[in-house]
C-alpha cells in the first residue's frame, strides 16, 4: 500500500515515512489477524447437524478477559504511535527553524507567486523578487515559507518534500523545510479551490547553492530591467 | 406455548402499548429534547460571538455605535416579567381558575409583543447610527444572534396567543393543563435565553 | 411454535385500518412502517442519483476529457458540482434517510412492543419536510450555474460569496436543503428518543433493549446534540451568501475557520449517527445466524455511549493542517485515539460472538460480515490519517478518499442491505430470493474492493482529492491503468445493483410469502405479523427476558423469544 510513496527529498520526509512504515506495521499485523480470525471462525463454526452454539453472554470478567488484554494492548499501541508521531508534528510544525531563506508564498485562484525579500532581506520593500510558479529554493538550508492566500483557502502540497498546510486568507501561515535532494519537484494544491483548481500547479526547484546564487542574481537583474 | 395464545380473543384496534407510567410525560418530554437542540443551536451562536469577540481587541470596532445598554435593560425587565406572568398562568389553572389563567397568559403575550416593539424601535435607531448587517461582523453579530432571539420570541408569542384562544374556545378540558404547561416551558426557555444574550452581546 | 406463527398471521387479516383511503395510507400516513418504507425508497432513489455522479467522476478520472456515454464530456466545473453533490447525497440524503430515518422508524417501535411511534404525526411531517429538502437538493442542477461546486464540507470563503465560484443559487439552495433536513431529522430525533423513552413494553428494562434498538437511539443522540452549532454555523452562511455579511469572508472582518470548527463539531458524530445504525443491523443479525448470544451486551452499550461523548471532542482531527494553533494538534491526536477503544471493544466482541456459534450464511450474515471484513480496513486505515504526523502527508490525499470510503460505503451499503434483507420479511411480508441476494452480494463485495483498495495506493502515491483531471499531473501517469481499473470496478459494482433491484421489487410482489419469525429470532418484532398491521401488535407484549438467549444450554429449541413467559408460567396456558 506504501510502495507507491513518492520519493523523499526533505530531512523531515523520513520520518513522516518512518511514522507510515510503523503504523502500516502494526495495522498490518491487526488486519491479517482479524481478517484470519473472521475466516477461520466462519468455516470452523459453519452450521453443523447436531452440533448447538455455545451459550456465552460475556458478562463476566472471566469471559472477557481476551477482549479486554487485546484491547489493552491496542490502547498501548495506539499511545506508541502518538508519541512517536508527537516528536515528528513537532519537527514539522510547531518548532520552526529561524530559517535561511525566507520566501513568501502568495496563492490566489489559480495560480502559485513567490516572493523573495531581496537584497534588504525585508519584505513589501522595492527589490522584493516576484517569480511565478516554480519554487527555487538552495540545498540544505532551512526555508521559511509564509503562507498567503489572496481569496479562498488554498493548500500548499510538496508531496516529496511530505509538507502541506492549508492556507486562510486573512493571514499568515508559517511552514519550513530543508531540502535534501536537488531537481524538479510537484507543487499542487490540495484544497477544492475553485474552477481552476486542478490547473493549480507549480513545481519545487531544488538547487546547488551555486546555482541557486546564480538564478537568483539573474532574475533580479531581469525584474531591475 | 406462547403467550399470544392469551391475546386471541383481542380484536380490531390493538391495546395501548404506552407505558402508563411515562403516558402523562410524552409531550413534556418531546418539548424538553427540543429545548435541548434549541440549546445546542444557541451554543453555536454563542460559541461564533466569542470567537470573533476574543479575536478583535477593538470591540466594538472604532465607528460603530454603542449598543443601548439601558434601556435594553429594561426591556429585560420587562421579559422576566412576562415569564412570571406565564407562571402564574400555570398557577391559576391548576388552582382551578381557568378565567384568570386566561387574563395572565394574555398578559404574558402582551409584554411579549411589548419586548419585541422596544427591541425594533432600537433597531431602527441602531441602523439610524450606521449598524447594520453589512457595516461590519460586529453589526452583523448583533443582528444575527439578538433577531434570531427576537424570533423566538416571536413564535412563543404565537403560540401562548394560540393556546389562549384555544382554551377561550373551551377546546381543553378544566382537568388538562397541558397546553398551557407546555407554553409556559417553552417561554421559560426563550425568555431564560435572554439574560445571557444581553450579557454576551450588550456588556462583555 | 407453529400455533404461534399461525395466530401472527390470522391477526394480520382482520386488523381495522384495512379499508383506508390510498392517500392517507401510502402517502399522508402516521404509521411508522410506512413512514419507513418511504424513507426508504426515497433513499434508495437518492443512491441511484449518487451512483450515476459516482459513473461520471470515474469516467473522468480513468478516460479524461472523453465524452461520458449518456452525459458527454465531464467540463472542471462540471466535475466540481459533481465532487460536491456526490458527497451530499450519499452522506446526507442515502445514509441519513436509509439508515437513521428508515431503519429507526421500522426496527425501534417493532423492537420495544410499541404500536406506533409517540407523536405520530410529527414523524409525518419529518418526511415531508425531507421530502422538501430532496426537491431543494435537486432542483439545485437546474438553476442558472447550476449546483453548488463548494465540496460537500461547502468551506467558505469559497462557499461564502459568488464572487469565487459564479454560482449563487445552487449554494443557497444547497444550505437551504440541508438546513431542511436537518429540521427533518431533529422532528425525527425527538421521535425516536421519546419513543425508546416511553413506549417500551411492560418488562422491557433497558438492560433488556435489544442492541440494534440502542444503537439507533445512540445515533439519534450523536445528531440531536451535534447539529445545533452547525444550523447556526449554516445561517452564517446563509447570509454571507444573501445578505453580504462577512462572517467568513477575511476582507470583511471574517473567519473562515469558524465554519471548519462549526462543520466538524457536528460532522464527526455525524459519522456516527450513519455508521452505529449500520452496526445496529449487523449486531442483531450475527447472533440470529450464528445462534448465539451476542459476546458482552453490557459492555457494547457503554462503549457505545463512551464512543458518543468523545465524538464531540474529537472535531478538530479534521483541522489538523487546517491553520489552527499546531499545539491543538497533540490533545485532539490524543481524543481520537481514545475513541478507537470502545470501538475496538465492540468489533472485538462482535468477533467473539462467531466463536462457538452454529454459524449459517445466509444473505443478512454475509452482508453483516461483510460489513465487518471491510469497516476493519476503514477502522485501521483511519490510524494514518488520526495521527497528526501521517496526517500532514495522507491529508486531501485519496487515501482519504478510500478511508472514509471503507467506512461509509460498509456502514451504508453493507449495513443497509443487511438490514434490508433481514427485515424484508417483516416489512413486505414476502421472502427475498436468497439466490438473487447472494449474487449482489458477492458481487457488490469482491467490486467494491477492487474500486477502493486500489485507491489507497494511488492515494499514498500522491493524487489529491477533487481533481478533475488527472493527466495533469506528471506524477500521477504511473496510474493511468490503475485508475482505468477502478473505473471499471466501480462500473461493475454499479451495474451489480441491478441484482438488488431485481430481487427487491420481484420479492415484494411475487416473493413466497413470510412467516411471523422466518430467522426464528427473539426479539419483540418477529413476534408480530409480517407485516405487522397498523398497530403492529394484536396485544401489548411483556417481555420477561434479554434479548439474545439462543442456545440455552436445558432447552431443546435453540432459542427464546423475548416475550415467551417463563416456563413454569408457560405450562399453565399451554
Amino acid at each position: 500500500m506504501l510502495k507507491n510513496l513518492p520519493q523523499s527529498v526533505s530531512t523531515f520526509s523520513g520520518d513522516i515515512d518512518g511514522i507510515l512504515y510503523f503504523i502500516y506495521a502494526i495495522v498490518g499485523f491487526f488486519f491479517v489477524a482479524t481478517e484470519g480470525y473472521i475466516v477461520y471462525s466462519l468455516v470452523r463454526y459453519r452450521r453443523k447437524d447436531g452440533v448447538k452454539a455455545r451459550y456465552e453472554t460475556g458478562e463476566t470478567w472471566r469471559e472477557m478477559r481476551w477482549i479486554i488484554g487485546i484491547v489493552i494492548v491496542v490502547t498501548v499501541l495506539d499511545f506508541v504511535i502518538d508519541s512517536k508521531g508527537a516528536g515528528v508534528w513537532a519537527k514539522v510544525k510547531e518548532n520552526f527553524p529561524e530559517g535561511d531563506v525566507r520566501i513568501k508564498v502568495v496563492a490566489q485562484q489559480f495560480s502559485w507567486t513567490f516572493v523573495y525579500p531581496g537584497a534588504d532581506g525585508q519584505f513589501d520593500t522595492r527589490d522584493d523578487l516576484t517569480v511565478p510558479r516554480v519554487l527555487h529554493v538552495p540545498i540544505h538550508s532551512k526555508i521559511r515559507l509564509i503562507l498567503t492566500s489572496k481569496d479562498v483557502i488554498h493548500s500548499f502540497f510538496l508531496p516529496e518534500v511530505r509538507l502541506k498546510q492549508d492556507i486562510l486568507p486573512g493571514r499568515q501561515i508559517n511552514a519550513w523545510f530543508e531540502a535534501t535532494r536537488t531537481g524538479t519537484f510537484n507543487l499542487f494544491c490540495s484544497e477544492l479551490c475553485g474552477l481552476g483548481h486542478t490547473k493549480m500547479l507549480g513545481s519545487l526547484e531544488v538547487q546547488e547553492p551555486a546555482d541557486y546564487e546564480r538564478w537568483l542574481a539573474e532574475t533580479t537583474k531581469e525584474q531591475l530591467e | 406455548m406462547g403467550n399470544e395464545t392469551a391475546a386471541t380473543a383481542t380484536t380490531g384496534r390493538p391495546a395501548a402499548v404506552i407505558s402508563p407510567q411515562f403516558t402523562r410525560g410524552i409531550e413534556k418530554l418531546g418539548m424538553a429534547l427540543f429545548i435541548a437542540a434549541e440549546t445546542m443551536f444557541f451554543a453555536g451562536l454563542i460559541s461564533a460571538y466569542l470567537v470573533f469577540r476574543a479575536g478583535n481587541p477593538d470591540w466594538p470596532p472604532a465607528g460603530q455605535p454603542r449598543l443601548p445598554v439601558a434601556s435594553t435593560a429594561f426591556n429585560t425587565l420587562i421579559l422576566l416579567l412576562s415569564a412570571f406572568f406565564c407562571h402564574r398562568a400555570v398557577g391559576t389553572r391548576r388552582n382551578g381558575h381557568p378565567k384568570s389563567s386566561a387574563y395572565w397568559l394574555g398578559l404574558t403575550g402582551v409584554f411579549g409583543l411589548f419586548f419585541l416593539v422596544l427591541q425594533g424601535r432600537e433597531w431602527i435607531r441602531l441602523v439610524q447610527f450606521g449598524l447594520t448587517l453589512t457595516s461590519s461582523v460586529y453589526g452583523a453579530l448583533f443582528y444575527l444572534i439578538v433577531g434570531i432571539h427576537g424570533l423566538h420570541v416571536l413564535a412563543g408569542v404565537a403560540v401562548l396567543f394560540f393556546v389562549l384562544k384555544r382554551s377561550a374556545n373551551g377546546r381543553y378540558p378544566a382537568d388538562s393543563h397541558l397546553a398551557v404547561e407546555l407554553a409556559r416551558t417553552y417561554w421559560t426557555f426563550v425568555v431564560g435565553l435572554w439574560p445571557v444574550l444581553y450579557v454576551l452581546v450588550y456588556l462583555l | 411454535m407453529e400455533g404461534n406463527r399461525h395466530q401472527a398471521r390470522g391477526n394480520s387479516a382482520h386488523h381495522s385500518h384495512g379499508d383506508e383511503k390510498f392517500i392517507w395510507k401510502y402517502v399522508f400516513s402516521t404509521d411508522h412502517k410506512m413512514i419507513a418504507k418511504q424513507y426508504l425508497f426515497t433513499g434508495l432513489f437518492m443512491a441511484l442519483v449518487g451512483a450515476f455522479t459516482a459513473y461520471l467522476m470515474r469516467w473522468q478520472l480513468a478516460y479524461p476529457n472523453t465524452a461520458a456515454p449518456g452525459w458527454g464530456v465531464v467540463t472542471a466545473d462540471k466535475f466540481n458540482m459533481l465532487v460536491t453533490m456526490h458527497g451530499t447525497i450519499m452522506v446526507f440524503f442515502v445514509g441519513m434517510p436509509v439508515l437513521v430515518a428508515a431503519l429507526s422508524n421500522f426496527v425501534i417501535p417493532l423492537q420495544i412492543g410499541a404500536r406506533d411511534m409517540v407523536f405520530p404525526r410529527l414523524n409525518m411531517l419529518s418526511y415531508w419536510v425531507f421530502v422538501a429538502s430532496v426537491v431543494c437538493l435537486l432542483a439545485s442542477f437546474f438553476v442558472p450555474a447550476g449546483a453548488s461546486a463548494c465540496g460537500w464540507t461547502g468551506y467558505p470563503p469559497l462557499s461564502a460569496s459568488q464572487e469565487y465560484t459564479g454560482i449563487f443559487w445552487g449554494v443557497v439552495l444547497w444550505i437551504l436543503a440541508l438546513a431542511l433536513e436537518f429540521a427533518s431529522f431533529t422532528m425525527g430525533g425527538i421521535n425516536y428518543l421519546a419513543t425508546f423513552m416511553c413506549a417500551r413494553a411492560k418488562g422491557l428494562t433497558y438492560s433488556r433493549v435489544p442492541l440494534a434498538t440502542w444503537f439507533l437511539v445512540g445515533a439519534s443522540l450523536a445528531f440531536f446534540f451535534s447539529v445545533g452549532p452547525l444550523i447556526a454555523g449554516a445561517i452564517m452562511l446563509l447570509l454571507d451568501n444573501v445578505a453580504g455579511t462577512g462572517f467568513y469572508l477575511p476582507q470583511k472582518g471574517g473567519e473562515p475557520l469558524l465554519w471548519q470548527h462549526l462543520f466538524w463539531f457536528f460532522g464527526h458524530p455525524e459519522v456516527y449517527v450513519v455508521f452505529l445504525p449500520g452496526l445496529a443491523a449487523v449486531l442483531e443479525i450475527i447472533p440470529v445466524f450464528s445462534r448465539k448470544p451476542i459476546f458482552g451486551y453490557r459492555t457494547m452499550v457503554w462503549s457505545m455511549a463512551v464512543a458518543l461523548a468523545l465524538s464531540y471532542v474529537v472535531w478538530a482531527h479534521h483541522m489538523f493542517i487546517s491553520g489552527m494553533d499546531p499545539r491543538l494538534a497533540m490533545p485532539f491526536s490524543i481524543t481520537t485515539i481514545l475513541i478507537s477503544v470502545p470501538f475496538a471493544i465492540i468489533i472485538f466482541c462482535m468477533l467473539a460472538s462467531l466463536r462457538g456459534g452454529s454459524i449459517r450464511l445466509a444473505t443478512p450474515m454475509l452482508w453483516a460480515v461483510g460489513f465487518l471484513v471491510t469497516f476493519l480496513i476503514g477502522g485501521l486505515t483511519g490510524i494514518f490519517l488520526g495521527s497528526a504526523a501521517s496526517n500532514i502527508y495522507f491529508h486531501g490525499t485519496y487515501f482519504v478518499v478510500a478511508h472514509f470510503h471503507y467506512t461509509f460505503f460498509p456502514a451504508v451499503f453493507f449495513g443497509g442491505f443487511a438490514a434490508i434483507h433481514f427485515w424484508f420479511p417483516k416489512m413486505f411480508g414476502r421472502m427475498y430470493s436468497e439466490r438473487l441476494g447472494k449474487i449482489h452480494f458477492w458481487l457488490t463485495f469482491v467490486f467494491f474492493n477492487c474500486t477502493f483498495w486500489p485507491i489507497f495506493q494511488i492515494g499514498s502515491g500522491g493524487m489529491i482529492r477533487r481533481i478533475a483531471d488527472p493527466s495533469q499531473y506528471r506524477i500521477l501517469d504511473q496510474f493511468k491503468t490503475l485508475n482505468v481499473f477502478v473505473t471499471i470496478s466501480a462500473f461493475i459494482l454499479i451495474a451489480g445493483q441491478i441484482v438488488f433491484v431485481i430481487n427487491f421489487f420481484w420479492s415484494i410482489f411475487r416473493g413466497p410469502a413470510a412467516e411471523a419469525n422466518p430467522f426464528r429470532a427473539n426479539t419483540l418484532e418477529w413476534s408480530a405479523a409480517s407485516p405487522p398491521p397498523h398497530g403492529n401488535f394484536t396485544a401489548a407484549p411483556v417481555v420477561y427476558r434479554g434479548p439474545y438467549e439462543y442456545s440455552l444450554p436445558d432447552r431443546a429449541e435453540d432459542f427464546v423469544p423475548q416475550n415467551e413467559p417463563p416456563l413454569a408460567q408457560a405450562e399453565g396456558t399451554a
